[in-house]
Formats: C-alpha cells, structure tokens, sequence
C-alpha cells in the first residue's frame, strides 16, 4: 500500500516527531480540541490559542506549507459568506458598526460569524495535522494492533488502494461513450440523459466484480479468526498511553462541564 | 463479543467487498456526475445500493466510512457530515426492509424519506458546527430567507431541504433501476434484497 496510497491521500513524506506519535494520539489530539473549543467557556480565546498551537506544531512536523494553503482553500470561501451573511442579516443584530443607505453591518452578526470561523480552523489545523502526518498504513495497523477486526482496515484500506484504478476506469467509460457521441456540454436535458450510459456501465461492471475478489479474499484466510502478525510496526510507548488517556479523560471532563453549567 | 466481532458475523466476505467498492463507487459517481454540472451530486448512490441489497447497518457504514475516507482525500470537512451520510444508508435501508423499493412511486417516497432523516440530523452540524454556513451556492437560499426575516434555524431547515431533495430521489430512482437490472445471482446472495418481479 506504500506506493498508490501515498498519492491519494493528503500524507505528505516527512521525518518528525509528529509523524512518529502513535496514531490514536493524534485523534485523541482532535477530538480534545473539538471539544474544548465547541463545548468549553470562552470558545474565540480558547480557538485562538490552538490555532497558534497547531500551527507551531505544523511548523515543527514540517508541514505548515500544505496546512496554510487548505486552510486558505476551505475557510476563505467559508468567510467570504458568513462574515456579510451573519454581519448583515443574523436575527440577534442590534448594534449598528457602520451604516450606508439601507444597509447596516452589525457587532452581533460579526462577532457570531468570527467564533464559528475560529472555531472550525482550530479543528481543521487538529484535523490536518493529523492527516498531513500519518501514513494510512501506519493508521490501520494500529487499529488492528487495537483489537479492532481485520475487516475494519480492509473496509478503509481497499477504497484507497481501488480508487486510482476506479478513476481510471471512469475516464475510459467517458472517452468510449464520447466517442460514440453522447454529449456532455449541451442543454440540461442532453446531460440528464447522458447520466445513464455514464454511470450503467460503470457501476453494473464494478457490482459484478465483487464476487471475485470475494472468493480471492477468502482464499487467502480472510476469516480466518487468528491473529495475523504485520510487518508494520507502530511505536507506542507507556507516556504516550498515558497521554492519550489523558486527553479522553479531559475530554469526558469538558462534557460533564458543559452539562453542568 | 466485541463490536468488530459482531460486525465481522453479520457481514459476510461478500458484502465486506460490496461495502469496500461501494465507498469507492460514492467517491467515482460523485466525480463522473459533477462533469455533467447537473444539479445533482448524486455522491450516496454507492451507500443506497449498499442500504438497498445488504440492509440498513451495512449501508450506515457506507456512508460513515466514505466520508471518513474522503476526509483523508480531499479535505477534513467532509469528515464532519459523516452522520449524515450514515443516516442516509440507515434510512434507506429501513425503506428497502418495509418494502418501499417496489415500484417508482414508492421509489419516490423513500426519496422523501431518506431527505427527512438527512435534515435531521445535518441541521445540527451546519447549524452548530457552521454556523448555518458552508460555503456553496446554498448559502445564498439560507441569506435570502434570513433576509425574509426567518431565524437562522427555520432558514437552514428550508436550505438543507430543498438542496437534498431531488438528489435523493434521483438517486433512490437510480439505485432502484441498477437493482433491478443485476443478474439474479449477485442480488440472491443478500438476505434484503427486494424480490425480483
């Protein structure tokens, strides 16, 4: 899975400390930002300050170049909407900022619309660093080292490594129906009817695959209830069980935090 | 027994592989129909089908996982609606099951259905998570009934509604049609699938 799956996903090679952590560390990293930063008190502050952290970590991981730029992709368009959306029209709007003609900016809308955009970047940059860092490989093994079924990796696993071919698959059904003259660019209704030589084929042809990589699968043991051993090995070690265990007893901390107050 | 235990009984190889290639089907169609700019995205037609033949849980990990899956592709958003695309495989799984993937109109209902289950669980993550806000061309529906003085909730329930309408039914129809026309073999080896007739 080394070759075809680096390709597909968001992982980028590189030598760090963060790339080594244990995957579930990560996750658990993600899933204590999320919660402080949604459910804890003072959600801008609190989004403020993890971002600067994840983007130090980003910096010291060797990935704050591909981290910046989705940030930009993803919450730039996200801004573009909600700042004028929420500062012009949001419900609780009752302090004027600046007025012309009809139209007012108002505090509340902005201020409602600066939380929601901290608070997802604060999530994102958790999200991606974990992404950018980890090689799906590395992520499957520990979940197998877990206890978790075989099945489970096979189910993340296998899309990742069919998806290239898959996508190979579509441009040759595009080309072949093209060439016998369905098209792709005219009115609406040209295309409606083009949806079915498109997708029938395609979808009919994978369907009927299945049964042979089932009996593949099979063959090779696949229900087979021993445990396989793996050439990929995962480091973990006890300070960072420790950690992991930490940060999922804060997060349940948060919870019964928030439902109390 | 252990959850994966328990999932590794109730799945057999067969539909592991069909639940494996259906994540990738998701991913492909919703490439092959944006080509189309049809106002459809028609990006769950691998987690119905999967809903459809092999029942409601197995089509619930569909959607879960190819949104997981797709987080580590394209973009960690797509993660945070993996609800929704679980609820969309429970739903139309729980149509199939009640027999509602027998004739179109009935097709059309399940469209409506699996929509209804949709907003119910996306209002709260767009809503909480968003902001009400997601970035695309919905948006200007969600600004334009908050202009009409609506609350930022009942605009995200209309936004959320009308943009996963037609792509539910299209795609209830659609998963309908491709059932119907699979060789007996491969639809005789699920328990749920609807008669042939």
């Amino acid at each position: 899975m080394h070759d075809s799956s680096e390709n597909i996903t968001l992982y980028i090679k590189s030598e760090s400390r963060i790339k080594r952590l244990h995957p579930f560390n990560k996750l658990a990293y993600i899933l204590l930002t999320g919660m402080l930063v949604y459910l804890g008190p003072a959600a801008l502050e609190i989004g403020l300050v993890f971002i600067f952290i994840n983007m130090l970590l980003a910096v010291y991981g060797g990935v704050a170049a591909p981290v910046l730029k989705t940030v930009c992709c993803t919450i730039l368009p996200l801004a573009v909407f909600m700042l004028p959306i929420h500062g012009f029209l949001y419900p609780d709007n009752k302090t004027v900022l600046y007025s012309w003609h009809m139209i007012s900016l108002y505090r509340e809308g902005l201020i409602f619309a600066c939380t929601v955009l901290v608070q997802l970047t604060a999530l994102l940059t958790a999200s991606l660093l974990f992404v950018f860092t980890t090689h799906p490989a590395d992520f499957l093994t520990a979940l197998t080292e877990s206890g978790c079924s075989p099945v489970l990796a096979y189910l993340i696993g296998s899309p990742l490594l069919l998806l290239p071919a898959m996508r190979d698959r579509v441009g040759v059904i595009q080309a072949a129906q093209r060439a016998r003259g369905m098209d792709c660019e005219g009115s609406l209704w040209k295309r409606i009817q083009a949806v079915k030589p498109l997708l029938s084929p395609f979808v009919l042809g994978t369907l009927v695959e299945i049964e042979q990589r089932a009996i593949s699968l099979e063959v090779r043991g696949f229900n087979s209830c021993r445990r396989v051993s793996s050439w990929h090995q995962v480091e973990d070690s006890l300070g960072q069980q420790i950690c992991r265990w930490t940060m999922l007893v804060c997060c349940a901390g948060i919870i019964v935090y928030h439902f109390l107050s | 027994m252990g959850f994966s235990d328990q999932i590794k009984k109730d799945f057999s190889t067969f539909t592991m592989v069909l639940i494996a290639v259906a994540i990738v089907l998701n991913i492909a169609v919703g490439q092959l129909v944006s080509l189309l700019k049809l106002p459809v995205f028609l990006d769950s037609i691998g987690t119905v089908l999967v809903a459809v033949l092999a029942g409601p849980w197995a089509g619930g990990l569909t959607g879960l996982l190819t949104n997981l899956i797709w987080g580590m592709i394209t973009s960690p958003v797509a993660a945070a609606f993996s609800p929704v695309a679980m609820v969309i495989g429970l739903s139309a799984g729980y149509c199939a099951r009640y027999g509602l993937f027998k004739n179109i109109w009935l097709v059309i209902l399940s469209g409506v259905i699996i929509t209804i289950f949709t907003a119910i669980v996306a209002v709260p993550i767009r809503l909480y998570m968003f902001g009400g806000i997601t970035g695309s061309g919905a948006d200007f529906l969600t600004a334009y009934m908050m202009a009409l003085g609506k609350d930022l909730f009942g605009s995200v329930v209309v936004t959320v509604f009308t943009s996963n309408l037609l792509d539910k039914i299209v795609t209830a129809a659609l998963v309908w049609g491709i059932v119907k026309t699979l060789p007996a073999r491969t639809t005789s080896r699920f328990m749920s699938s609807p008669q042939r007739s």
